[in-house]
């Protein structure tokens, strides 16, 4: 059931370039989506209705299409209208989606908990609506909401597991591929299973640490 | 300036109304108030003191009516432009019953922001100034500080230091001592008043009837979204002609 010290030893290589691959797809994702989560969030909040309109479509499909059957579908679905994508990108773009439309509700949401009172005081003080965002809305709201976008980049980080089924060398697909040969699947996954926590447990105390920090600086 | 706009006054409303739904709540309001006057509003909770305070930097957006504050004049019933907007609200400083400091700054950033982003001044000079206007309201020691480590009258007086820094022809006051303990009012108060005395156009929304008899040149009492008497604040608070004014006076007095 549990990999020998030989075998971890021998495995070892392929899991962690794996691993480095998962961890290049999170970063990737998340340095392409949150920005976008950011675009999305204004364009939901935006006066003109065009605008609007865009933004919710692109979050509704993001947060309703499984991540899964968004990968697949840039995967094998974009192929169908010319635009072949590597393993990598398609991950990238399709978690980075994903990303955005959660993000953008997450951002929305530390939006709106911004007291009515500073909008106001920033417009009083002459502000324009970009500054009054930049310097008021923004600096405030991104803080609250900074908890949750840890904790979300969490789960894109295990969510890049979902990757094997578009032949994407990450964690997951090293463990099967030593599984395959070897015929120890079990083993082979478990040591994937003790990386993804290596890194998602201390991840998690820190997100638990950022949060308890907001906490106190809110009733500041 | 000129003699002539100094003779007129700095502020005009003409037939200002604000509806919201079907509720009336500033009713055909005509005001004028001259440079360095100061004008108490004061009347029972509901009266649209408030909306009427907002409407004049077009905080709330009015129905119809003409807003006029120095050499702009806005018409209610089309749509303003934004260079109009930014000009009304660069002449119009507003101070408000929450303060709404920005948690996330220093004091002296919260007083400097404006001075770079509006007035394009450059850091050194917008903080130069700061440090005046915080001296000015006696605060000049908290300027490193968040505002959350400042008392409530603290973040008021820095409040109306954040306003005077767009070196606003008046300042608008909507209630800026109820939020507060009777001391910490007072440390506001005293700031009002110096300010009063240096001249400044204010028009202040206030429960604070030592203010309106005593600082104010003016007192205007509203009921039901209408001016029901405005005068000399000696005469209205002493010797009010509106029967709606006294009961309105008695009723402050017994509480
Ligand atoms: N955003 C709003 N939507 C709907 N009704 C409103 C809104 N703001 C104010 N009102 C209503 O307009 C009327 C006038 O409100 P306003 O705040 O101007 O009164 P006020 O004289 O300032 O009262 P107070 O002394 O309690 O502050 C009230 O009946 C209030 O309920
Ligand atoms: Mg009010």
């Amino acid at each position: 059931m549990i990999p020998t010290y030989d075998e971890l030893v021998s495995w070892l290589p392929e899991l962690l370039s794996g691993l480095s691959i998962s961890l290049q797809v999170t970063a990737l994702s998340l340095a392409l989506g949150i920005p976008c989560g950011l675009v999305l969030a204004l364009g939901v909040l935006a006066k003109g209705k065009g605008t609007r309109i865009l933004a919710l479509f692109l979050v509704e499909v993001g947060r309703g299409a499984p991540a899964l059957v968004l990968l697949q579908f840039i995967y094998f679905g974009l192929p169908g209208t010319g635009l072949t994508l590597g393993s990598f990108s398609a991950a990238v773009i399709a978690l980075a989606w994903n990303t955005g439309a959660y993000t953008s509700e997450i951002i929305r949401a530390s939006l709106q908990s911004i007291a009515h009172g500073q909008r106001e005081a920033a417009v009083s003080i002459g502000l324009n609506r970009f500054d009054e965002l930049r310097y008021v809305l923004l600096p405030q709201g991104l803080r609250v909401a900074l908890p949750a976008l840890l904790g979300f980049s969490i789960l894109i980080f295990q969510g890049t597991s979902l990757c094997f089924t578009i032949a994407l060398p990450e964690l997951v697909s090293r463990a099967y591929e030593i599984g395959s040969t070897t015929f120890r699947y079990f083993p082979a996954l478990l040591a994937a299973g003790v990386l993804y926590a290596c890194i998602s447990i201390p991840a998690s105390l820190l997100v638990s640490h950022v949060e308890k920090r907001a906490g106190s600086h809110a009733q500041r | 300036m000129t003699a002539v706009q100094n003779a007129g006054p700095l502020i005009r409303l003409a037939a200002l109304s604000k509806h919201y739904g079907t509720h009336l709540v500033l009713d055909q309001i005509d005001l004028e108030v001259v440079k360095g006057e100061v004008l108490a509003i004061i009347g029972p909770s509901g009266s649209g003191k408030s909306t009427l305070l907002r409407c004049i930097n077009y905080l709330e957006v009015p129905d119809g009516g003409l807003i006029t504050v120095g050499p702009t004049t806005i018409d209610a019933t089309r749509a303003a432009s934004r260079s109009e907007l930014s000009g009304l609200r660069r002449r119009v400083g507003m101070v408000f019953q929450s303060f709404n400091l920005f948690p996330h700054m220093t004091v002296l950033r919260n007083v400097s922001l404006a001075q770079e982003r509006v007035l394009g001044r450059t850091r050194r000079d917008a903080d130069e100034r700061s440090m005046q206007l915080l001296k000015r309201v006696g605060l000049a020691d908290k300027a490193g500080q968040y505002p959350v480590r400042c008392s409530g009258g603290q973040q008021q007086r820095i409040a109306i230091a954040r306003s005077l820094a767009l070196d606003p022809e008046v300042m608008l006051f909507d209630e800026p001592t109820s939020a507060l303990d009777p001391e910490l009012g007072l440390e506001v108060l005293a700031v009002m008043r110096e300010l009063a005395e240096s001249g400044m156009t204010m028009i202040v929304v206030t429960h604070e009837m030592g203010f309106a008899e005593n600082v104010s040149d003016t007192v205007m009492i509203m009921a039901d979204g209408k001016i029901v008497e405005k005068g000399p604040s000696a005469q209205v608070m002493r010797n009010p002609q509106q029967e709606r004014t006294k009961r309105f006076l008695r009723a402050v007095h017994d509480r």
